[in-house]
């Protein structure tokens, strides 16, 4: 029999009850509810109602603000109720604790459940309200359920399934396609090839060698484009990814590791590494926005953890594209989620879990453009520490025993790889739902307290984390130069009812593979029994080359590794520029559309910057960074936001790793997919020159840093891979000038939408750089608020005034067309090394690079920080002629790799910049007034505070 | 009962527990102010390779132990009651002992019942939801109570300082009565202040709507002391987000761990 136990408020504010009822007044403008009430409910199986009443009394309704009831509703008959719990299947995080809990009051409970009770008061009907909680999202159809009726049981019940022969050997052409479609996502050559190897080997394929096939050579794990032959416009390329690597190998100083395991390692002090990840998990976000973010950040918290032999993660960067919030909703396509729903059940996904699991959450961005609406990017960035010694992939030895650490198996996530290397339909939010999951973070807490210390002790021999593809990636390539024989039937199990394919390649969270040498197993165990972690062993390495799987004693799977590792051919991939586009408007310097330097009143050019500060992009995200725990570990030595009243932004991380030395770590990241669109080449110079250029405003030193490049793009059609090729030059001639490597990366190439109707959506490509390295001394970094009134502040690096194509200005201009600003990268390496230097001598006081919103954007930025206004002074004769005949390009132009630099005095400006670019813009005032003269005539003159309530609106409403 | 003899160096037990993950920075805070400070996870304390006795200081730490599941603290305060309540009745009652909880820490002592009033077992005073809603990070400014019965606040400065919240479930609650003997008993340590220095019941400045603005509560001995912001991520100067712009900032929460240790040395 099931207890069933309500909890709710008593005394004080039900908050969740509260915001329901603000939402429906103000976003759903319905005013026939009175009050929304909201219960705990929690429901106990296996055990007497004394016991369960003693629970409610002791673990679940504290009296001094709660009331509970057991096994009778709380609600009138008057009010209309909704209780929304997880469909049976998906993972409750609560049920372990509660268990737990139990267990320890003296009280064995067979199982449990959690859900919410909505109770409405008012005139509302049943219908109506179904509609709220639908409005609303408080019901996600993926993962949860209405609960009509009193469960019977709470035990997930079921038969294990069978294993199925698949008769491809007889296949035709529209049979091997009906096989792959929404299940393996392979193409008619590849199936042909996998056809191929089942007829030469005289029999056919189980379901979970074909799911295992399917796995390895998805887009998702084995990147078919990056390493295919390319013919761009006719001619022959190189595989990007060779590129990519040769010219990153060339520049080795600080490499430790590149390209070969879980995340790129790189040099760093007193017999220490650093490393660094950066992922995407953007097709789950897009229809599960909350789960797929947790499990986007989980996933890439156990890329640091599986890297080397076990590195301790201690920074993390979010990075999101959506479509704007205040889009309208007829541009919706059918299956898809509102942007602003998405941007923040995404944000909560982040906040619950890296809060959790105890990672900062240091830095990140969000960018705004409608052509994501049917698929957002969702970037998660990860940051490691671990013994220099340790830091090189693990290779294992014949006899080591696999070993599974963490969560159970699970159907969820199933097929999340090869879901994930799709493009997105309006139906892949119903076939895929399996593809989600909910993270746990306090299970992937203690797995990386357990494993950090298994390295501290030396235990293990090689790890590899599960993530995509499960058991069959993870285990798959962990064994590929020895072979494996892996026993399913010891896989621990949510529940009954899986077939072996499916344990297989399930993706449930939280697990990672380990080798372990047979004498360290009992050491290793002890381990994870303190730490109250899970450990099965599945099996061992076997030297037999071959990846043989067996559940109950019957062979599931017997591939030969070389067969599923290399016998995918090297695709030849074709590409060519689309013509059919408008040739972009150039050489034409100044479009229509721009003030031209008319004159324009005060008034006027305020109205113009706010548009510009209040654009998505540039508004303030400050009330997004204060969800996420930027300060767990102590070791943030550069808050994202600090200035006089703590609300101006900063350009990296700084963090301190280890607390009692000086010597810390330096993380940022740039990307720009409009302009990307616009010129896939300069695009991403400027996507990579802005992620240097954030990373050298704060004291970085570029030389001693690495690359990570993230290539988030459209399905990779003829057009799209032309983009993408142009990208990948680009990233190559910035490893050239800049002399630094790439160390890690990872591309993820169905970003593209198809409608019933025919609708094509693609996002605008994204190349997301991050940059992270090392410095001697933390106390040697800046912010970016000014800090004296009266200096100097100076327009550093070479500006491209002339191009403003993708800029915020035109958008909000409504301009559309024009060249994206070329960087200049002979000159940006002499320009970071001299901010750096400037920084490190205590010459410059604060500094802040030129990005989007422009100059003028950058210096507002300062301006809040340091509680005080500025004054510029255009005049003609210098840098470049705009400056007085185009003021608005001047102000606004967006040239990466530029910025605004605070000094004492202009004579400090003239000795530290002797070989690049620099021009005198003005000097701080106590005042607090952005004021802009004009060969010495006052243009306009804007109120600091006045600005700044207009930048932080737009995340203000979203995030009240 | 054995009481371990002073060495040089105080010895600290920094709590471990599913989903703790502020332990190290609380250990390192410890450390540098002249205490040996070890982190133990409470399966060692519960199969017996530990001992609690064998020890000068516990501390809590921040986190989401057990996931904060059902409420903050909660699974572990069960757990400390089911298991140790007479270590724990015995470790307070010596003369020479503290016990801090930060935070998560904070949460449990109180769901414990050792705050405010010693009550393991029954619990006198909640810290549930912020009234904001919402798990919320940045800096807040506090202050000392003046005559609180804590003991590990000597020469703390009679001003505004600065430590950083990162919470949801922080607001203070309990009864009229309950409230008042708190305040009759002077076992507010700290208040959420307003610029001026005063309590304030105002948001930001009270980040979570506690009532009568308290931050931290002591017990009557004045040795237990459990409180919401992190002084352990204030015990270097670059942890502010304004250091740059204070040339001679201090690192405010390195007192009160210095003070701490200072007082079971002198015990």
């Amino acid at each position: 029999m099931i207890h069933t136990i309500r909890v709710k408020t008593s005394r004080g504010p039900d908050i969740q009850g509260e915001g329901v009822l603000h939402d429906i007044r103000s976003v759903l403008k319905i005013n026939s509810i009175q009050k929304v009430e909201t219960a705990s409910v929690y429901r106990l199986e296996g055990i007497s109602k004394l016991q369960a009443k003693k629970l409610a009394e002791i673990l679940f309704c504290e009296k001094i603000n709660q009331a509970y009831s057991l096994n009778k509703p709380f609600a009138k008959k008057s009010s209309t109720v909704f209780e929304v719990g997880y469909k049976p299947g998906v993972m409750n995080p609560q049920v372990t604790s509660i268990i737990k809990s139990a267990r320890d009051l003296g009280i064995n409970i067979t199982t449990a459940d959690t859900s919410i009770e909505y109770e409405f008061h008012g005139q509302a009907k049943k219908q109506e309200v179904k509609e709220i909680l639908e409005k609303l999202h408080l019901l996600n159809d993926t993962i949860q359920h209405i609960v009509m009726e009193e469960p019977k049981t709470l035990l997930t019940k079921g038969t294990a399934g069978k294993t199925t022969i698949i008769p491809i050997r007889k296949m035709n052409n529209s049979e091997l396609l009906a096989l792959s479609k929404d299940k393996l996502f392979l193409n008619l050559d590849e199936l042909h090839i996998v056809k191929k190897y089942f007829v030469k080997i005289k029999r056919n394929p189980t379901d979970c060698e074909l799911e295992t096939i399917a796995q390895a050579w998805s887009e998702h794990c084995v990147h078919k484009t990056f390493k295919a032959n390319l013919i761009i416009d006719g001619k022959k390329k190189k595989p990007l990814i060779q590129r990519i690597k040769e010219e990153a190998l060339k520049h080795n100083k600080n490499i430790v590791s590149a390209f070969v395991d879980n995340s790129g390692v790189m040099d760093f002090y007193d017999g220490f590494a650093i490393c660094g990840k950066v992922e995407t998990h953007n097709s789950p976000s897009a229809i599960e926005p909350y789960g797929g973010a947790m499990t986007g950040s989980g996933g890439v918290f156990r890329d640091v953890l599986g890297t080397g032999l076990g590195a301790k993660c201690i920074a993390s960067t979010d990075i999101f594209c959506f479509a704007h919030p205040n889009m309208n909703p007829s541009l919706l396509p059918n299956g898809c989620l509102p942007p602003d729903y998405l941007l923040k059940r995404v944000v909560a996904g982040v906040r619950d879990y890296g809060n959790r699991v105890g990672i900062p959450t240091n830095n990140g961005s969000v960018h705004f453009h409608n052509d994501f609406r049917a698929k957002p990017t969702v970037v998660v960035g990860a940051y490691g520490i671990l013994p220099k010694k340790k830091a090189k992939k693990g290779r294992p030895k014949i006899g080591d025993v696999i070993v599974c650490v963490g969560g159970k198996t699970g159907r969820d996530g199933i097929h999340g790889a090869t879901f994930s290397s799709g493009e997105m339909t309006e139906k892949t939010s119903s076939i895929n739902s399996s593809a989600v999951q909910i993270g746990n973070a306090i299970e992937e807490k203690g797995m990386f307290d357990a494993i950090l210390e298994a390295q501290r002790q030396n235990c293990i021999r090689a790890i590899q984390d599960c993530g995509a593809g499960g058991f069959s990636s993870a285990i798959g390539e962990i064994g590929q130069s020895q072979g494996v024989s892996v026993y399913l039937d010891k896989v621990s199990l949510k529940y009954k009812g899986l077939a072996p394919w499916e344990i297989w390649v399930s993706e449930s969270q939280e697990r990672m593979i380990l080798a372990i040498p047979f004498k360290n197993l009992k050491q290793f165990l002890n381990i994870c029994k303190l730490f109250n972690v899970q450990a099965s062993i599945l099996g061992k390495f076997d030297g037999s080359k071959k990846l043989q799987v067996y559940f109950r004693k019957k062979s599931v799977c017997n591939l030969d590794m070389k067969f599923l590792h290399h016998g995918l051919p090297q695709r030849i991939m074709r590409a060519k520029k689309n013509t059919s586009d408008e040739p972009i408007q150039s050489p034409r310097r100044w479009p229509d559309g721009l003030l031209r330097g008319k004159l324009i009143s005060e008034n006027e050019w305020i109205a113009v910057l706010e548009r510009v500060l209040s654009h998505g992009n540039i508004a303030s995200k400050e009330q997004i960074a204060r969800l996420y725990d930027h300060s767990v570990g102590g070791t943030n030595d550069l808050q994202s936001y600090s200035g006089e009243e703590l609300d101006s932004p900063n350009d990296a991380v700084v963090i301190r790793p280890i607390l009692n030395k000086e010597f810390g770590m330096v993380i940022s990241h740039g990307l720009n997919p409009v302009l990307n669109a616009i010129d896939p080449y300069w695009g991403s110079i400027w996507a990579s020159a802005e992620a240097l250029a954030n990373y050298t405003a704060v004291g970085g030193d570029y030389k001693n840093a690495s690359l990570i490049n993230n290539y988030i793009w459209p399905f990779p059609d003829e057009e799209s891979l032309w983009s993408l090729d142009k990208s990948v030059d680009a990233v190559v001639d910035i490893m050239k000038k800049l002399k630094i490597p790439v160390i890690s990366g990872k591309d993820s190439l169905s970003s593209t939408y198809r409608g019933k109707d025919g609708a094509v959506i693609k996002i605008p490509p994204v190349l997301c750089m991050s940059v992270f390295g090392k410095i001697p001394n933390t106390s040697k970094t800046i912010t970016s608020d000014f800090k004296k009134e009266n200096s100097s502040f100076v327009l550093v690096g070479k500006m491209d005034f002339s191009r403003m194509g993708g800029s915020i200005y035109y958008e909000t201009q409504e301009i559309r067309h024009g060249e994206v600003p070329h960087v200049d990268l002979e000159i940006l390496p002499k320009t970071l090394t001299r901010i750096y230097r400037g920084i490190v001598q205590g010459k410059i006081l604060s500094c802040h690079d030129i990005s989007e919103g422009g100059l003028i954007t950058a210096l507002f930025e300062m301006c809040i920080g340091g509680g005080m206004g500025a004054t510029i002074h255009l005049r003609g004769g210098r840098m470049d002629s705009s400056e007085v005949n185009h003021p608005e390009a001047f102000l606004f132009n967006e040239t990466a790799g530029c910025f605004i630099v605070e000094v004492e005095h202009e004579s400090t400006a003239k000795n530290l910049f002797t070989d690049v670019p620099f021009l005198m813009l003005g000097k701080t005032t106590k005042e607090k007034l952005i004021t802009v003269q004009r060969n010495n005539r006052k243009m306009f003159s804007a109120d600091v505070a006045l600005l700044k309530k207009v930048w932080q609106e737009p995340m203000k409403k979203l995030f009240p | 009962m054995t009481i371990v003899k002073m060495k040089t160096k105080p010895k600290v037990l920094v709590l471990k527990a599913d989903g703790i993950n502020r332990d190290e920075e609380l250990a390192f805070s410890f450390e540098i102010s002249g205490g040996d400070a070890k982190i133990v996870h409470i399966n060692d304390l519960r199969n017996g390779r530990e001992k609690l006795k064998n020890y000068h200081i516990l501390a809590l730490p921040g986190g989401f132990a057990y996931g904060d599941d059902i409420a903050s603290g909660k699974i572990l305060a069960v757990e400390l009651t089911s298991f140790f309540t007479e270590e724990l009745k015995q470790f307070i009652s010596r003369k020479d002992t503290a016990v801090l909880g930060v935070c998560n820490g904070f949460q449990t002592l109180v769901r414990t019942g050792i705050l405010p009033f010693r009550n393991i077992g029954k619990m006198d005073a909640i810290l549930t939801n912020n009234d904001s809603g919402r798990f919320e990070c940045r800096w807040v400014p506090v202050k000392v109570e003046k005559n609180s019965r804590c003991v590990f606040l000597e020469n703390m400065p009679d001003e505004i300082m600065h430590y950083p919240v990162a919470h949801g479930e922080g607001k203070f609650f309990a009864e009229p009565e309950v409230l008042q003997k708190i305040e009759r008993e002077h076992l507010v340590a700290f208040r959420y202040t307003d610029k001026h220095g005063d309590p304030t019941l105002t948001y930001p400045n009270n980040p979570n709507g506690s009532i009568n603005a308290i931050m931290g509560v002591t017990d009557k001995t004045g040795s237990v002391l459990g409180l919401m912001p992190h002084p352990e991520c204030f015990t270097r100067r670059e942890q502010h987000p304004n250091w740059r712009r204070m040339p001679s900032l201090k690192p405010q929460g390195l007192p009160l761990f210095k003070n701490i240790i200072d007082y079971v040395k002198k015990a």
